[in-house]
């Protein structure tokens, strides 16, 4: 008895405690959700897919009512269109979301503000970032070989990278050229611990063995009409254009390379509470899951996107590369790329 | 004379020197434009001091002398058949040869590559099949015939309107002293429209240069540096990325140029030479080929097939598939409409036609105003400084579009008139990079009218405006007509440039069809396509219309 009443006081305790909490929350919210409508719009700058973007931008309008605004280039034309725009004194945008490496960048170059959203608070304390300026990974994007199903049996398609090399495959792989696509520069550089001493042999190789296309999307095009058998490029586009009738499936290779992607808001947003209020539900639960069906990789345990095996890869993050690393790489491994 | 010739020379200045001025002063800062920094040459010594360089400016002076060369035979065998002889079907031909001015070159060279690559290109899945070796689109030959075939309509425009304008009394005295058709083609036409080649020959030869479509799709897989990949790589990919190394190249290209505009002046600086419409009597009459007409048919419908039936037959099935694929009987039971769906209940497909369209128009009809007032004052007037505006117009159009943009970006987001972000700076984009087009046809056909008409019109006492309204005009039609299909379709699907300068709410057709691509969403891309071809021949036969009753009244 004694042990139940003591459970009904705990119990009544927490209640007003969390009420107490969700109170000044719920009329923080409501501030927040009244200025945020006052602002009338938000405008996100960023280089996801503008139909995954769409489900979030769905969400969001629906739920509030404010209109998004979506500017949708390559992440190196994000950040060149983000960097002129704070140079030139008019910074349009209030949030931009795109990869790892151009978002470093963008903070380095102080066009961020802080901002912790409550919703960051789920996630694992490793991905957050210490100066609460990049939020954490909202999404991982995943690099493989795909093959087209067509021309390649499941028995036959590379079980490794190694296996790229195989003069069967020479002329037969196509890949985004790493002089120009970034994000590729930054998997081939992450792949050096990965190999060990295999490395340098490794893309000497591969070099000869690759056509080069402008970026990863180029690539999967390529695939799917059959003019490439095999690709390097995002493993969920087997997903978004498989889901499509697209012949396509990709290699489990072991580990997974994965660049990070963040979202921040403006230092000076026009629109500084939609802003707020656009982060929190776009790096929400509700938000990662709807990400997830879209076909992207998230941070959320147990939840995965409708891509076979999925739940089963070792996916590890790839380190961003400075301005000066990615020189460096240029240098020596992008101009083995440039031979013909 | 004098007020209006400096009015004129104000507003060209103004749009070509301010943004250049950007960009040079770009190339010699050692800071990102809008960050204080201090003078430099670092810029120049990193773009000159590369070895690579002097390899690169050689394959892209092959390019561009290649792609250029290709265009204007196509465009002028066409333009010949189609203006000068009696081949049946011409006035078909003439309107269908518009449509690949309206395709985006990035479409265009996409799709070429489904027809030449050497594995799936289904010219080369039927080569094989009787027994011919395959080609490959992924080489500098590959590289040529596209852009060739890419630049051929503008040439076609250009060239067509100074035959429409030319005074065939000259072919018939040819014939009559006992030449071929051909013979005199070539002995008496050539030479009387050389002002019209050299004008198409030089636009097309810069614009190759520049283009960054066909060797972002076919130099980068062949591993081929031109220019524009060079400058992408090492500036616009760059990390972050530097405007300023861009703005370098920029200048060269602008160099580049301008001493082809000198040659090209010195080539047709006596104008005398080919004024073809005088006083004498004009009165366009074809040319009567006989049986060879079905020949001049046919070999229109050959060079339409090239320039615009076979990308467009690409096109048009990567429209109606859910994934492209070389077409098999399995094909047929894959045709979808979905992709047209989606246009039609897209909002972001509603605005960006509207925006487009709205360009399209006002954008040619301003372009051909001020294209005509500086043709008039450069050909008909001897006021000083006449030379220099003609080259002002010239200036930004010598650079690569995105270099355009970035001096744009910088010259406009200064002005405290609020012109950035919104449709306005994109219009004064599209005048100021393209006007030299307008001028071409407008000039190149001026030159051929001669003065005595104007004169007689004054003499019997009509004023300047009355003449040039009832007798300078009329005649000049054609080539105003001609400028103004360029523009207008031009202006329908531009990129290279908008896409900087465009905001998600004032987003035109170009950078939306760019995304659709760069999302991978090629059977949405070419639907809308499909449907901007559709839009723009509306629009050039609407233009044609209207010139024709004019003519009438």
């Amino acid at each position: 008895m004694r042990g139940l009443t003591y459970r009904a006081a705990l119990a009544g305790i927490a209640g007003v405690m969390l009420l107490a909490l969700a109170v000044p929350a719920a009329q923080g919210q409501a501030d927040l959700i009244g200025a945020a409508k006052r602002e009338g719009r938000v405008v996100v700058y960023g280089s996801m897919e503008s139909d995954v973007f769409a489900v979030i931008q769905k969400i969001f309008e629906g739920q509030y009512g404010i209109p998004v605004d979506y500017f949708r280039a390559s992440s190196n034309g994000v950040m060149d269109r983000v960097l002129t725009e704070s140079r030139a004194g008019k910074p349009l945008y209030d949030a931009v979301l795109t990869n790892r490496s151009p978002m470093m960048i963008l903070k380095t170059q102080g066009v961020f503000g802080r901002y912790v959203s409550p919703s960051y608070g789920s996630y694992p304390s490793a991905t957050r970032d210490p100066d609460d300026v990049l939020s954490p990974s909202y999404r991982q994007v995943v690099v493989s070989i795909l093959y087209n199903t067509r021309l390649v049996k499941a028995e036959d398609a590379p079980k490794s990278l190694a296996d790229l090399l195989d003069p069967k495959w020479k002329g037969k792989i196509v890949m985004p050229d790493p002089n120009v696509h970034t994000t590729t520069a930054v998997w081939l550089a992450n792949l050096e611990p990965v190999m060990g001493a295999q490395y340098r042999p490794f893309v000497e190789r591969l070099a000869g063995q690759v056509t080069l296309v402008e970026s990863f999307l180029p690539v999967v095009q390529k695939v799917i009409v059959g003019e490439f058998p095999l690709g390097i490029t995002y493993v969920k586009y087997v997903y978004i254009f498989g889901s499509e009738g697209a012949p396509l499936d990709y290699v489990r290779l072991s580990p997974l390379l994965a660049e990070a992607h963040h979202v921040a808001l403006s230092a000076k947003a026009p629109h500084p509470n939609a802003a707020r209020l656009f982060v929190d539900v776009f790096t929400s639960r509700l938000g990662l899951l709807a990400l997830a069906k879209a076909g992207e990789f998230v941070l959320v345990p147990g939840v995965y996107p409708p891509i076979k095996d999925a739940e089963k890869l070792r996916i590890v993050l790839m380190d961003d590369l400075s301005e000066q690393e990615l020189k460096q790489f240029r240098d020596q491994v992008g101009t083995l790329f440039l031979k013909r | 004379m004098v007020v209006a010739a400096a009015g004129i020379g104000i507003i060209l200045a103004f749009l070509a020197l301010y943004p250049t001025a950007m960009l040079f002063y770009g190339s010699v800062s050692d800071a990102p434009l809008g960050v204080p920094g201090h003078l430099t040459l670092a810029h120049y010594r990193a773009a000159y001091g590369d070895p690579n360089t002097y390899r690169m400016i050689g394959n892209s002076f092959v390019f561009a002398a290649g792609a250029a060369a290709i265009s204007l035979v196509v465009a002028g065998l066409l333009a010949w058949i189609t203006v000068r002889t009696d081949a049946p079907g011409r006035a078909l031909f003439e309107l269908v040869a518009v449509v690949p001015n309206v395709l985006p070159p990035l479409l265009t060279a996409t799709a070429w590559v489904l027809l030449l690559s050497p594995r799936i290109g289904l010219i080369n899945v039927v080569a094989r099949r009787v027994g011919l070796p395959p080609f490959n689109v992924y080489s500098m030959p590959g590289m040529i015939f596209v852009e060739g075939l890419i630049l051929a309509p503008l040439a076609y425009l250009i060239i067509s309107a100074a035959l429409r304008s030319m005074d065939p009394s000259l072919e018939e005295a040819a014939r009559i002293a006992g030449s071929h058709p051909l013979q005199a083609a070539r002995r008496v036409t050539t030479p009387m429209i050389r002002p019209a080649l050299l004008a198409a020959g030089l636009l097309n030869f810069v614009r190759a240069l520049e283009s960054f479509d066909t060797p972002s799709i076919i130099a980068i897989p062949a591993r081929i540096e031109v220019f524009t990949t060079k400058v992408a790589r090492e500036a616009l990919t760059a990390y972050p990325p530097n405007h300023n190394l861009a703005a370098t190249y920029a200048m060269s290209l602008l160099g580049i140029a301008m001493v082809l505009v000198y040659v090209y002046r010195r080539l047709t600086a006596r104008t005398e030479r080919f004024v073809t419409i005088s006083g004498r009597g004009y009165r366009p009459h074809a040319i009567e080929l006989g049986p060879w007409q079905y020949v001049a048919s046919a070999g229109a419908i050959l060079l339409l097939a090239l320039i615009v039936l076979l990308p467009f037959c690409v096109l048009l099935l990567t429209s109606l598939l859910p994934f492209y694929s070389v077409p098999t009987w399995e094909t047929v039971r894959q045709l979808t409409l979905k992709h047209y769906a989606f246009l039609l209940t897209s909002d972001r497909v509603a605005r960006a036609l509207r925006i487009s369209t709205m360009l399209a128009v006002a954008g040619a009809t301003l372009g051909m105003l001020l294209a005509s007032a500086v043709a008039c004052l450069t050909v008909r007037t001897r006021v000083a400084g006449r030379g220099a505006l003609e080259l002002l117009t010239f200036i930004p159009w010598a650079f690569p579009g995105t270099a355009l943009a970035i001096g744009l970006l910088w010259g406009y987001v200064r002005l405290p008139v609020p012109i950035y972000a919104t449709v306005w700076i994109l219009l004064i984009a599209y005048v100021t990079r393209f006007l030299p087009y307008g001028l071409r046809a407008m000039t190149s056909t001026m030159v051929q009218v001669h003065t005595d008409l104007e004169e007689v019109s004054r003499v019997c006492g009509a004023g300047l405006l009355h003449t040039f309204r009832r007798v300078l005009f009329p005649l000049l039609r054609p080539g105003f007509m001609a400028g103004w299909t360029i523009l207008a379709t031009i202006f329908m699907r531009e990129f290279s440039t908008s896409l900087f300068l465009y905001t998600p709410r004032s987003e035109p057709v170009g950078p939306l069809l760019y995304h659709l691509w760069i999302d991978g969403l090629h059977g949405r891309m070419a639907a809308l396509g499909v449907v901007v071809s559709l839009v723009s021949v509306v629009l050039v036969a609407g233009a044609r219309r209207a010139s024709r009753t004019q003519l009438a009244d």
